[in-house]
């Protein structure tokens, strides 16, 4: 693996001539940060099989639309790009991740922890406070300021009141946003984008899910942000599994899957079942 | 950051339907709690004025309004009754007192009352409670004036102020529709002739006497009778003294009448007898206060249960309304939920913060019905003292408030609960996907 990098901070450019591993039981290195041995990875997921529900106007006799992972492992601090087509199951993969969908066999463990060991409330705490999530859309609270929507990622990940303001505003600080109190819905895209990342990134967690993070963005603004995304998860040590199927992101990531790869079920035509 | 701020900004975020809905609770609670204050105030202030007394004689029309007019002061009395119509009832059977009373003359708008000075001595106001003073003394000459505790704050009056009345009970302008009575058929004037000095006010009693004023039947029947001496007269004449009053002159509206009964017991035996025995003279009407006033209310309460149920109705729709104001938000709120969810809440988490929301609308709708239903009863109090000449505490009483505090805010949790479940079956994976 041959990485050429400059030092990631806000505008800083990341030159990555990306190799595909080879295998997948191969841990990965990290493009930035070197994996502890000691410390279980960021994620890893064995044996894993996802079974669609049946719905109306299936055809009787066809197997059901499964995914299925033999193995993924995600060191810490490293970056990943999962690439997939429409209907491949990434979107499933994520909530599976986000311990948000129960799988029908295999285990996620995140940070050394399976997270669908955990029931009801204490699996929420745990993704709250392990697994940071940017969305396509960005999904901020609307009705709330930008300082309340990060603080508000710190409150429901369990982090004691009293440091939910200080954390919050260094994290936005350093993500350039200067109107910490205005509404989100009043900032622009751009800037929506870094609250979202600073929110995702507010509670230190393990792992940062984003899903289609640039697809709502121009391609400028699209580079700016994964340039962000990717800087801010280095300097927190989180590890980032980014979902995409944006060809220009392959050459951002050292480390590039596709699911369509791992997964050794049929693919699946479109992602109507989920909707 | 807490559930508050989240609940803020969430009421705040739809905040043309949280204003309606907490107006809606508002108006119920208000209405409810006026309806109820004046429901307990109104029957209390009536079962006040009627004091000890165990019947009341006037020459009005029925016996209702020989007690509205007679003892809550409502109008003055159309027809009056001779001195010696007095001396035959007080002689008919064994009275504790037989009080002679006249009302007809005001002093700005606050109705006085002329009367024996037994109706400080030996009626009582409230069954077991004397008169008490609270400066002064009681008249004990003509031309003086004791004020009751309300009369004497209307009026601004204090002990050793000069005043003169006028006649008709309510003050200038007011009483012009009010002048068509038979013993008081001449035209509303002031008796400048005549100067009163007020030599004590009483202490509050809670019921109608406190807002009026008290003189003796003298001074009543002289200024009436030099006023009729001196039209008569089409000229000024030299006032007019007791000497100069014939049995013309004394006239009286009303009686209060107490028979004896055993030490420290209320129920007169003979009452029923008594009661028919005067009820054959043609020329009176007999009425015994309390009966008079449990019928007024059988009449009231009708009305006030229909707008009581009408109250309960609009409570309930506003219930309603927060259900529907949240299930409706609930639409749009589902990706927020699901955000939240991803966030680290629990669905447990979210459904508290939706009931809470809800809760809390209650909560603010109760405390501006609070604020209404205090106006509300002000206002009800003033147009039941203007136009039946009741008064009434218009204050709420703590404990119902507090309860319909409760009750709003219990409702307003329950009609959460629906969407509370709604968010709390928010499915996180389904609501979180791209829009595109």
């Amino acid at each position: 693996m041959i990485i050429l990098s400059t030092a990631a901070h806000d505008c800083a450019a990341v030159y990555c001539f990306p190799l595909m591993t080879p295998t997948l039981s191969e841990p990965a290195s990290a493009a930035a940060a070197a994996p502890n041995p000691a410390s279980p990875p960021a994620l890893f997921i064995r044996g894993l099989k996802y079974t669609y529900p049946r719905s109306e106007g299936d055809e009787v006799g066809v197997a059901p639309w499964t995914l299925s992972l033999t193995q993924l492992e995600l060191a810490r601090a490293e970056q990943m790009l999962l690439t997939a087509s429409s209907g491949a199951g990434k979107s499933t993969l994520l909530s599976l991740v986000a311990g948000l969908m129960d799988p029908a066999t295999g285990s996620i463990e995140i940070d050394g922890q399976n997270i669908h060991a955990l029931r009801g409330a204490a699996r929420d705490r745990f993704r709250g406070a392990r697994v940071g999530v940017i969305f396509q859309t960005f999904n901020l609270l609307v009705g709330f300021s930008a300082l309340e929507n990060v603080m508000s990622a710190l409150y429901f990940g369990g982090v004691p009141t009293k440091e939910h303001a200080p954390r919050a505003r260094a994290l936005l600080q350093r993500l350039g946003i200067a109107r910490e109190g205005a509404l989100v819905e009043r900032l622009s895209v751009g800037q929506q984008q870094r609250v979202a990342v600073a929110r995702a990134l507010a509670c230190r967690p393990a792992l940062v899910l984003a899903d289609e993070p640039t697809a709502s963005l121009d391609p400028e603004n699209a580079g700016v942000a994964m340039e962000l995304v990717q800087g801010v998860c280095r300097e927190q040590g989180a590890a980032l599994l980014c979902v995409s199927h944006d060809p220009s992101m392959a050459a951002r990531f050292t480390r590039r899957e596709s699911l369509a790869e791992l997964s050794s079920a049929p693919r699946i035509a479109d992602d109507r079942r989920l909707v | 950051m807490n559930d508050w701020t989240i609940i803020f900004r969430s009421l705040r975020a739809r905040l043309f339907s949280t204003i309606t809905t907490v107006l809606m609770v508002g108006i119920a609670v208000a209405l409810m709690l006026v309806l109820l204050t004046m429901r307990g105030a109104g029957q209390k202030a009536f079962e006040r004025g009627s004091g000890d007394m165990h019947l009341m004689v006037s020459a009005d029309d029925s016996a209702l309004v020989a007690v509205l007019n007679g003892i809550f002061y409502a109008n003055p009395p159309r027809r009056a009754m001779t001195w010696a119509k007095y001396e035959e009832i007080a002689r008919s059977a064994p009275f504790a007192y037989v009080i002679p009373t006249q009302i007809g003359d005001n002093f700005e708008g606050v109705a006085v009352m002329a009367t024996a000075p037994e109706f400080f001595t030996k009626f009582r106001p409230n069954p077991g409670e004397a008169w008490a003073l609270r400066e002064g003394r009681f008249f004990e000459r003509s031309f003086e004036v004791v004020l009751g505790s309300q009369a004497a704050r209307q009026s601004g009056l204090t002990v050793g102020s000069e005043l003169h009345l006028t006649h008709g009970m309510h003050a200038s302008g007011d009483a012009k529709g009010e002048k068509e009575g038979e013993a008081h058929d001449h035209d509303e004037n002031v008796h400048n002739e005549f100067t009163y000095t007020v030599v004590g006010i009483l202490k509050p009693t809670g019921g109608s006497h406190d807002r009026a004023m008290f003189t003796d039947l003298n001074s009543t029947w002289i200024i009436h009778a030099h006023e009729k001496r001196e039209r008569a007269a089409g000229a000024e004449i030299p006032p007019t003294t007791e000497a100069d009053l014939t049995p013309a002159d004394r006239l009286i509206t009303g009686m209060y009448l107490r028979l004896v009964t055993r030490e420290g017991s209320d129920v007169a035996s003979n009452l029923p007898q008594v009661f028919d025995q005067l009820r054959r003279d043609p020329t009176i009407v007999v009425a015994q206060p309390r009966q008079e006033i449990d019928k007024l209310f059988r009449i009231v309460r009708n009305i006030d249960t229909l707008f009581f149920a009408v109250a309960v109705v609009v409570l309930i729709s506003s219930a309603v309304a927060i259900m529907l104001a949240l299930y409706n938000s609930m639409e749009q709120r589902r990706r927020q939920v699901a955000v939240m969810r991803v966030l680290g809440a629990s669905a447990g988490h979210v459904f508290g913060l939706i009931v809470t929301e809800s809760a809390l609308i209650g909560l603010l709708g109760a405390a501006l019905g609070v604020v209404l239903g205090l106006g509300g009863s002000l206002v009800a109090a003033e147009v039941l003292r203007s136009r039946v000449g009741l008064a009434i505490d218009a204050s709420l009483p703590p404990g119902l408030i507090l309860y319909m505090v409760l009750v709003s805010v219990l409702l307003a949790a329950l009609a959460g609960l629906i969407p509370a479940l709604m968010a709390y079956r928010t499915s996180v994976a389904k609501n979180l996907r791209p829009l595109a």
